[in-house]
């Protein structure tokens, strides 16, 4: 009970300033007389996001469908990868190092090759997603692969359980806290990822949205696009976040005994 | 039945002669305990008793027939319990049932019978997360029963418990070995515990090492839980701890 009062305190002082900022902003605009193309303020925006919200669902609905094909492409590329690395020494020796430096090229770098190569479809999009998502996802299965106690595998291994059992029974499930922590994070970049891929030209999206309110000065637009973006990563987030507590409910009950 | 003899083992890790020469006979039906400094070797010599790791030479046979190399002849149990925390308590020890190749339901069923011999009535749905550090190292030795293979390999298995619990699960365990009857080895760093429980204690030198000194006790495994006061014990005390400390 009190633990709960707390908690709704708590949470109101982020809500609290988040409404001192916007009340800021509002009359900041209005008392310099700031231009709507430069600066809209926040009632603005919200009537933007009202009036156009049909449009922009439509778009969000594409960038979401590349979000969630890149995602799980992601996820499923990750498992396979990892099962392989973890399984044979020489591939994981071989890979581990340029999986981490493919990392430093920039994602936005190469993106325009897979326009050229894929043209303006979704294709290109899911590309963009697969390769923002895939390096958190697949580092934590791993990291989450090789943290397995080896005193696990030598009592599974005296219970003559076969590399599969083992895989199976403890590598995995004993991996899977890791996995989730790399999940969420990929999860709240992919939509960041689809709207990058959809910047460089596409024929539907968030992305190519924004850009379009970008080149006509429509900056309450772009303003709008960009809560819808933010509130989509916030949902993914919030997605995995849900899958997480109904996949791996006794994670949570090793942090209660810790308390 | 089975008396499990380790015959002349020698083991030498990274380049470290760890094992030089182990020769350990435990009787069938006994408690042997194995005492020694800590990174002599003594988890080394059961993974080579267990199978999971060849020895450089020498011998494991139990009940007379050589099965050097040979895993899943004996029930291994750790200090750490190595309860999977994604299944609960039945899912957990019926392991070795479903790994047998018995249908699940069939193995947790079997479990549930045992249940209450290791002190976990109702408790076949909780999580490890959920039990105390006691009834964790009860289950694991619920697990390690139901392997079934009639030698346990216990490596400091209360270690981790404080000294209340510890005790405790001492006289429980001295009612579960009456009740089953295993060839068990039990390894430990505290003297009282092998004088408490066990019918003959090794001694184990720091590397390389050999076998410092064998002894019987003959006033173990009491059918009460109250100190032990044979004229013996004192004596047979300072001779394991000075063959420890020298
Ligand atoms: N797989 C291994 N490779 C190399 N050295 C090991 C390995 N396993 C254990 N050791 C080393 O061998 C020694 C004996 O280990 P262990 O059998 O665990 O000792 P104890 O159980 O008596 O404390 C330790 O010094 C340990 O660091
Ligand atoms: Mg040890």
């Amino acid at each position: 009970m009190r633990r709960k009062l707390t908690s709704i305190v708590n949470g109101a002082f982020p809500l609290g300033f988040i409404v001192l900022l916007l009340v800021t902003w509002e009359y900041w605009v209005r008392w310099k007389a700031v231009q709507e193309w430069i600066l809209p303020g926040p009632a603005l925006i919200a009537r933007t996001l009202a009036d156009n919200l049909p449009l922009i669902l439509k778009h969000a609905q594409t960038t979401l469908m590349e979000c969630l094909a890149g995602f799980a492409l992601a996820i499923i590329l990750s498992f396979v990868l990892a099962f392989a690395m973890d399984e044979v020494l020489l591939l994981r020796r071989a890979l581990y190092p340029l999986l981490i430096a493919s990392q430093t090229v920039p994602i936005i770098s190469v993106a325009p090759l897979f326009i050229i190569w894929f043209g303006y479809g979704v294709m290109p999009k899911i590309i963009v997603v697969i390769l923002v998502c895939f390096f958190p996802i697949a580092l934590s299965l791993l990291g989450g692969l090789a943290a397995v106690d080896r005193e696990y595998l030598e009592l599974f291994r005296s219970m003559k359980a076969t590399r599969l059992d083992i895989f199976r029974m403890v590598k995995l499930p004993l991996a899977l806290p890791s996995f989730f922590s790399g999940l969420k994070i990929a999860a709240s970049y992919s939509v960041m990822g689809a709207v990058i891929g959809e910047w460089l030209g596409a024929k539907e999206g968030l992305g190519m949205y924004m850009t379009i309110a970008q080149r006509s000065f429509q900056v309450d637009r772009v303003f709008a696009a960009i809560l819808i973006v933010t509130a989509l990563s916030a949902a993914l987030f919030a997605l995995v976040a849900l899958i997480e507590r109904l996949v791996i409910p006794w994670n949570r009950l090793t942090e209660w005994r810790d308390l | 039945m089975p008396k499990v003899v380790v015959e002349g083992i020698k083991k030498t890790l990274g380049g470290i002669l760890t094992l030089q020469k182990i020769n350990i006979e435990a009787e069938d039906r006994a408690v042997s305990g194995i005492l020694g400094p800590s990174g002599c070797g003594k988890s080394t010599l059961f993974n080579i008793i267990a199978g999971l790791m060849r020895p450089d030479r020498g011998n494991v046979s139990i009940g007379g027939e050589v099965v050097t190399g040979n895993s899943g002849l004996t029930s291994y149990m750790r200090q750490k319990d190595l309860l999977l925390p994604n299944l609960n308590v039945l899912d957990n020890v019926s392991i070795p049932l479903v790994l047998k190749g018995m249908p699940k339901k069939k193995a947790r069923l079997e479990a549930e019978r045992h249940l209450g011999t290791f002190g976990l009535e109702g408790f076949g749905n909780y999580y490890p997360g959920q039990l105390s550090g006691g009834m964790r190292q009860r289950a694991a030795l619920l697990r390690t029963y139901l392997f079934s293979s009639g030698i346990w390999l216990l490596d400091e298995p209360f270690a981790s418990l404080d000294a209340i619990t510890k005790r405790k699960m001492h006289t429980w365990l001295l009612r579960v070995l009456d009740q089953f009857q295993p060839t068990v080895l039990f390894i430990t760093h505290d003297v009282d515990e092998a004088l408490y429980l066990c019918d003959k204690v090794y001694v184990l030198s720091e590397c390389p090492t050999v076998v410092k000194l064998e002894v019987e006790i003959p006033f173990s495994r009491p059918h009460h839980s109250h100190t032990i006061v044979d004229p013996a014990y004192g004596p047979l005390r300072d001779a394991i701890m000075d063959a420890l400390s020298i």
